[in-house]
């Protein structure tokens, strides 16, 4: 059982972009799309045609398979419902933050290769975007890794449901803020326009159709699962299973499904109470975050927990 | 109820947020959101002497922590709540440093006190802590009031060091005896209301509160 744990984040990562979407809906009155509508919108798009630009190279076409397997095999490293997972061997949360790396840099050249200007302004912004946030998530992780002792993430997991401290809220505040960030949220992306002056992600992938923009969108929704089930084992992993027993393992999968359901209200309600703010005023927030993760090291050196 | 603060160590968490309303200082345009810090700031202060008064028992810091409360708590962000309406400036406008620079600037004043009082010199009775992040309010707010040029803001930041002093003394002596309490926190009140009515002057002087203009001679 515990060793197909990553196909819940692979098969179930629409499911929960859905529920974002038909929470975010009733915040603000509208009825909106069923929470089955991205596996339609999947499926749909594996079955159209796709049309790639003339002037592409082999990189345009390669994009989709490694973004969606690096994304992938991101979900294979983390332990979703049992820490007994057999994987935990494989990678720990800096591995998980390079495969991110490695996928957000091919979309990046996917989204150069066509020579459009989206394509261009998408991949400029993501850049931009990802050197800020990649500092915050680092040190936000580290301050677990330390007070676990390991980086790890099965180890971290298994350490911490005993340890609450200061440092590890300011962390947790820190790590939310990257994964808006990461996720293309409202505050810094809109997820649903393709108004010019605003898109980061959309900016990038809008060359693509058919079959490779279903593996973009799909690696997408993997990656935001994967950062909830991430920020889920390291800041509040109690009432993950610690070993295969199927009582376990049933309990296990009820407490997660409550976990993420919380995350994706606390995404909706960010999205539906903030305004996304100017590119340019990026930095001060998430320079902000940073200091709060800079802040959660110190503290976490200083007071010893 | 003392083992609850100690299992989920209260005090180090309220220190801690004590730390990060001065931090998030730095980070803020409007004077209304100085104001609403401070009242978070002083409202923690409270608490931290409320929590450390159940764990020692004793009747004076249950008073220190009304008082507190009732002054910086209430009283003073009311009043500075009424000179920002009054004055009609709502914000910081071109503060001498950037506000991202200053909150990095902030961060590393916080580890070279952490780094610096690593070892407890001053080894304080109710956590070892406290002292290292009354210092780094101090720092901090000292920070804030030389980059800032509105008179206000410049205020707030020393009642921020107020608090800073405050608390590094509380967490050295267990508090002081009440009446020097009262006597601060009267000097206090009084200091803010001057400060308030001066602000409100040098407004009407210069047609600004910016303290630049101050430098500029008038004939």
């Amino acid at each position: 059982m515990e060793y197909f744990q990553f196909l819940v984040i692979i098969l179930f990562s629409p499911l929960v972009n859905g529920v974002i979407k038909k929470l975010k809906a009733n915040m603000q009155g509208r009825v909106g799309p069923g929470v089955l509508q991205p596996y339609y919108d999947l499926l749909r798009l594996l079955k159209k045609d796709m049309v790639v630009s003339t002037v592409t190279s082999w990189i345009f076409k390669a994009t989709p398979y490694i973004v969606f397997t690096a994304t992938a095999t991101a979900a294979v490293i983390v332990p979703v419902l049992s820490t007994a997972s057999p994987y935990g061997m494989m990678g720990d949360v800096i591995a998980l933050i390079y495969l991110f790396a490695l996928a957000r840099f091919f979309m990046a050249l996917g989204g150069l290769d066509a020579g459009t200007s989206f394509g261009g302004e998408g991949s400029s912004r993501e850049m931009t975007v990802a050197i800020l946030v990649e500092p915050i998530m680092m040190l936000a992780l580290f301050t677990a890794a330390i007070s676990a002792g390991s980086t790890n993430i099965v180890r971290i997991a298994t350490v911490h449901p005993a340890v609450f401290s200061p440092s590890h809220l300011l962390a947790l505040t820190a790590f939310m803020v990257a994964i808006v960030a990461e996720t293309g949220r409202v505050p810094v992306d809109n997820p649903d326009t393709h108004l010019e002056l605003t898109m980061i992600h959309e900016g990038m992938i809008l060359e693509y159709s058919g079959r490779y923009l279903a593996l973009m969108e799909w690696a997408h929704y993997m990656k935001q699962m994967i950062l909830f089930t991430l920020a889920i084992d390291i800041f509040f992993p109690l009432g993950i299973a610690q070993s295969g027993n199927p009582a376990i393992l049933a309990a296990a999968v009820v407490v997660y499904a409550a976990k993420v359901t919380g995350m994706a209200l606390l995404m909706a309600l960010v999205e539906s109470t903030r305004a996304k703010i100017r590119f340019f005023q990026l930095p001060s927030l998430l320079g902000g975050s940073f200091v709060l993760a800079f802040l959660s090291l110190v503290t976490h050196i200083m007071m010893g927990k | 109820m003392k083992s609850w603060i100690e299992a989920f160590s209260i005090i180090d968490f309220i220190s801690v947020g004590i730390l990060l309303t001065a931090v998030t200082l730095n980070a803020f345009k409007s004077i209304e959101s100085y104001v609403k810090a401070y009242t978070i700031n002083s409202w923690l202060l409270a608490g931290l002497i409320a929590v450390v008064a159940v764990l020692v028992g004793e009747t004076h810091l249950y008073i220190a922590a009304l008082l507190t409360l009732a002054t910086k708590g209430i009283i003073i962000p009311l009043f500075l709540r009424r000179i920002v309406r009054r004055m009609r400036v709502t914000r910081e406008i071109q503060p001498y440093i950037s506000n991202s620079l200053s909150l990095a600037i902030s961060g590393i004043l916080v580890a070279v006190v952490y780094a610096s009082l690593k070892e407890g010199i001053f080894i304080t009775g109710f956590s070892k802590n406290v002292l290292q992040i009354s210092i780094a309010v101090i720092l901090i707010s000292l920070f804030v009031m030389i980059t800032r040029k509105k008179a206000l803001t410049q205020a707030i930041g020393l009642l921020f060091m107020e608090n800073g002093l405050f608390l590094a003394g509380f967490s050295l002596t267990f508090g002081m005896p009440t009446m020097i309490e009262l006597g601060v926190l009267f000097d206090m009140l009084m200091g803010v209301i001057i400060l308030g009515i001066f602000v409100i002057q040098i407004k009407r002087a210069f047609a600004s509160a910016d303290l630049d203009k101050l430098t500029v001679l008038k004939g």
